[in-house]
């Protein structure tokens, strides 16, 4: 699909940093996270696989794509590739947060 | 739903998984060093074939073998595997005259973006 993330040539992101090889694999410990579950969802979940995957990022609204770090447009992959099976709804994913962000309040 | 057991895990991690699947009788339709356009295509749904390369002519520079096609794979048809070749784009071909004349970018390409040139 012609959408935000095929950015091939295109103008105004600044430089590409180097040397990143010297980079931690993940920045966070739910990155490391998001990694294992993507890989889980896309291996066993119907109608999921490494390219759906993929193509659930391409889907990202344009803005909301733009504005995500590359493991926030994994998790809204994910969160995509689980609704669209009918493993769970986002009200489910919304109720979820909203009780984990509750529980942590009260931490 | 199937299961991943933790004992897949392993495997999975240090042995990774490949897209790469047996020809099954199909032969490549180009060789090293034939002339290919990517197709001027805008699926809807997902693609490998970036746009800036669409309608831009370039060179077989390796027949990679066959491998799962993404475009409908991602799309819950199936994986349809087909040939995939490392396709060399002139940097100039691609971004025009203020591209670096030496400069060239390789792409992987299936067989359903390329047409002779």
């Amino acid at each position: 699909m012609d959408g935000i993330h095929d950015m091939g040539g295109m103008h105004g992101f600044g430089a590409v940093p180097r040397g990143e090889h010297e980079e931690a694999v993940f920045h966070q410990p739910w990155e490391g996270r998001i990694f294992a579950i993507a890989f889980v969802v896309e291996s066993i979940v119907p109608g999921a696989n490494v390219d759906a995957g993929r193509h659930a990022i391409e889907r990202i609204d344009p803005a909301a794509y733009l504005a995500a770090s590359y493991y926030e447009r994994w998790l809204r992959s994910v969160e995509s590739l689980i609704t669209d099976a009918g493993v769970c709804s986002d009200e489910d994913i919304d109720l979820r947060v909203a009780a984990l962000r509750t529980k942590a309040a009260d931490v | 739903m199937g299961a991943f057991p933790p004992e897949a895990v392993e495997a999975v991690v240090f042995g990774g998984s490949t897209a790469r699947r047996p020809a099954d009788g199909m032969t490549p339709r180009f060789a090293v060093g034939d002339g290919v356009v990517a197709r001027n295509i805008q699926p809807a749904g997902h693609t490998r074939l970036p746009r800036y390369a669409r309608g831009k002519p370039g060179v077989v520079a390796r027949v990679q073998g066959v491998f799962v096609f993404p475009d409908s794979n991602a799309m819950g048809e199936g994986e349809a595997p087909q040939y995939l070749y490392a396709v060399r784009f002139e940097a100039r071909a691609l971004w025009g005259l203020d591209a670096g004349p030496r400069d060239a970018l390789y792409l992987d390409l299936w067989d359903s973006y390329l047409d002779p040139l």
